[in-house]
């Protein structure tokens, strides 16, 4: 990265801090929009329990989608590419679904979390049984396509058995992701899990960039193009998927952040990485702070607002003429 | 050192003010007569609660409690404060117990319960054994189980009036709901049908809870009293597009039809069994 990048990623990382602080400072209750903490009686509990997991949920959740939409659109050099794409996402929600539909999620609410969980490791279980021996991207993303929209599929069927029409209206509503009401449990749920996964996307920086050459010529940079791939696959599932088993399915973080970067950071995918974690931990708080400032009514779902924030300045970046869209520095 | 001890103790001064703030500050009427205050979040838990516990008991209900197209308590709803069902608005109100559905808000109830609030979850009803079971529930936890009884000693009276005066033979009967939804077996709306001496067709067609019926398997089922249940007509939808195609209006005009609203459906209290009545002033 060159300074002036190291410069603009730094201002980044201030403004998801600021957007963080943000989180903290603004509640909702039932009148709308609360701004501070309120009475010194409820102070502590509503800052410590409340409003503290959802910031930082806020900024785990959103700077792993980030992060991984820029890797894997640097993996399969392809600028669709999303977390959604290898079937974690929707492994995951068909996880917390079945928790849900089997009456686990009762009281220990951590039941729906895990079986997200175990729904994301499933599905990259599935995905490296189908495309593993094989290993050749092709293969690995049509696998990831068809056991996404297995997963989907499951997930309506199960939502089709629900014991209660409420049940199936409010896992509808959780797929659409939010950060309402998390607790400090849950943060310690997912960074056992993306922890890991932010470090096997990092060390798959150095090969994303060669494979920008192409596959024969990063193999012949000595870097073996599937250990990229999978170090890339098995990090998103673990991140992403710990991910939507806390929050739900949070769309279009990760497919717009890495393309409202590429004009201020180049194409390179490894300097993208850092970017696109602050600015999807930006673009996710930002929509969680706006959804606490609606007007009173129930809470808009957070993968509403992300698409709604996103989508005008995607749009801008698609109609501006594309001689324009080619790396500055 | 001693300004890290002094801050210390100051902390533990601090923590120790809030702590007794908290004793004083505003407490509801609830705790003047010695019975715990309650919140609910939940539409069926709030309609429980309405009837259930003391008017001065209930500090807050959930928004659709107070909307006449969800709730048969509306206009009692609309006294209180109305929540949105999230955890930080529920802190403000300090209820002692939370009443709230199985199957809603699983990640408000459990934060709420880390924070050491009561949470009493409520299962959808089904039965008038479950109505039954959640009057009693809701009652022992505002501390009114005598008040409890007694509802549930008239509601079982009520159910035995109604069994003795059922019509001796069964009437074909489809419940025709917005999107072409029926309602199978396992399913309060189905209960309240057995009640008023009514045959189900669509359960005994082997649809279980909810399903859809098409236009044309609903005529082809043939039967003689169509229970419409329109829900925000007003509103355009898809779904209230079907209560007005022309094949079911020409079906409803050569047979009974009754029209229940689409409140007495969606939870199981006392008052539900007026649903009964109101099916069978539409029996042909």
């Amino acid at each position: 990265m060159t300074t002036r990048g190291v410069g603009r990623c730094a201002a980044l990382a201030v403004l998801a801090a600021a957007a963080a602080a943000a989180s903290l400072a603004v509640g909702r209750s039932s009148g709308g929009a609360v701004l501070g903490l309120g009475g010194p009686d409820l102070a502590p509990a509503i800052l410590a329990e409340i409003r503290l997991p959802r910031a930082l949920l806020g900024l785990l959740v959103g700077g792993t989608l980030g992060l991984c939409g820029a890797a894997l659109q640097g993996l399969l050099r392809n600028p669709l590419a999303e977390p959604g794409l290898l079937g974690a996402s929707s492994g995951a929600a068909f996880g917390a679904v079945l928790v849900f539909y089997f009456g686990l999620a009762g009281p220990q609410s951590l039941a729906l979390p895990a079986g997200g969980v175990a729904g994301a490791l499933a599905a990259l279980a599935a995905l490296y049984a189908l495309a593993g021996r094989r290993g050749d991207f092709l293969t690995v993303i049509l696998a990831g396509i068809a056991l996404n929209a297995l997963a989907a599929a499951l997930t309506s069927l199960a939502l089709n058995f629900a014991p209660s029409p409420y049940a199936a209206l409010e896992i509808l509503f959780w797929m659409l992701g939010s950060l309402a009401d998390r607790s400090l449990a849950h943060v310690w749920l997912v960074l056992p899990l993306m922890v890991p996964g932010w470090i096997m996307l990092a060390a798959a920086a150095r090969g994303l960039d060669a494979l920008t050459l192409g596959n024969e010529t990063a193999a012949s940079l000595g870097l073996d193009p599937r250990r990229t791939l999978w170090l890339v696959v098995g990090g998103t599932a673990l991140a992403v998927g710990a991910a939507v088993a806390v929050t739900g399915v949070v769309g279009f973080v990760g497919l717009v952040v890495p393309h409202l970067l590429r004009p201020l950071f180049g194409f390179r995918p490894s300097g993208l990485l850092l970017p696109s974690f602050f600015a999807g931990a930006l673009l996710t708080l930002v929509a969680d702070v706006a959804i606490r400032l609606m007007p009173p009514g129930p809470e808009l779902k957070l993968g509403v607002v992300t698409a709604l924030l996103g989508a005008p300045f995607f749009l801008h970046l698609v109609m501006r003429p594309r001689a324009a869209a080619l790396p500055g520095d | 050192m001693s300004i890290a001890l002094a801050s210390t103790r100051a902390a533990r001064l601090a923590v120790a003010l809030l702590a007794l703030a908290g004793t004083f500050a505003a407490r509801p009427a609830g705790a003047d007569i010695g019975r715990p205050t309650v919140a609910s979040i939940n539409l069926c838990a709030d309609q429980l609660v309405l009837t259930v516990a003391d008017p001065e008991q209930i500090l807050t209900v959930s928004w659709l409690a107070a909307d006449p197209e969800e709730s048969l308590l509306a206009e009692q709803a609309a006294r209180y404060p109305l929540n949105y069902g999230s955890a930080e608005e529920l802190l403000r109100y300090a209820p002692d117990v939370v009443i709230a559905g199985a199957y809603t808000g699983a990640f408000t109830r459990a934060l709420l319960r880390r924070l050491g609030y009561r949470v009493v979850e409520l299962e959808p009803e089904v039965t008038v054994a479950d109505i039954a079971a959640n009057v009693r529930r809701v009652a022992e936890a505002v501390g009114r189980p005598a008040r409890g009884a007694a509802l549930v000693a008239a509601l079982e009276e009520r159910v035995r009036r109604l069994e003795a005066t059922r019509p001796a033979v069964p009437v074909d009967t489809v419940i025709v709901r917005p999107g072409g939804f029926t309602v199978g077996r396992d399913n309060l709306a189905h209960t309240l049908l057995m009640l008023a001496g009514l045959r189900n067709v669509a359960a005994e067609r082997g649809l279980d809870r909810w399903g859809s019926l098409s236009v044309e398997a609903l005529l082809r089922s043939d039967p003689q009293l169509l229970v419409m249940t329109g829900y925000r007509d007003d509103q355009p939808s898809l779904a209230n597009a079907v209560l007005r195609h022309p094949a079911l209006l020409a079906a409803a005009r050569e047979r009974a039809t009754v029209t229940v609203p689409a409140a007495y459906w969606s939870c199981g209290l006392p008052q539900s069994l007026d649903a009964v009545e109101l099916l069978r002033r539409g029996l042909p």
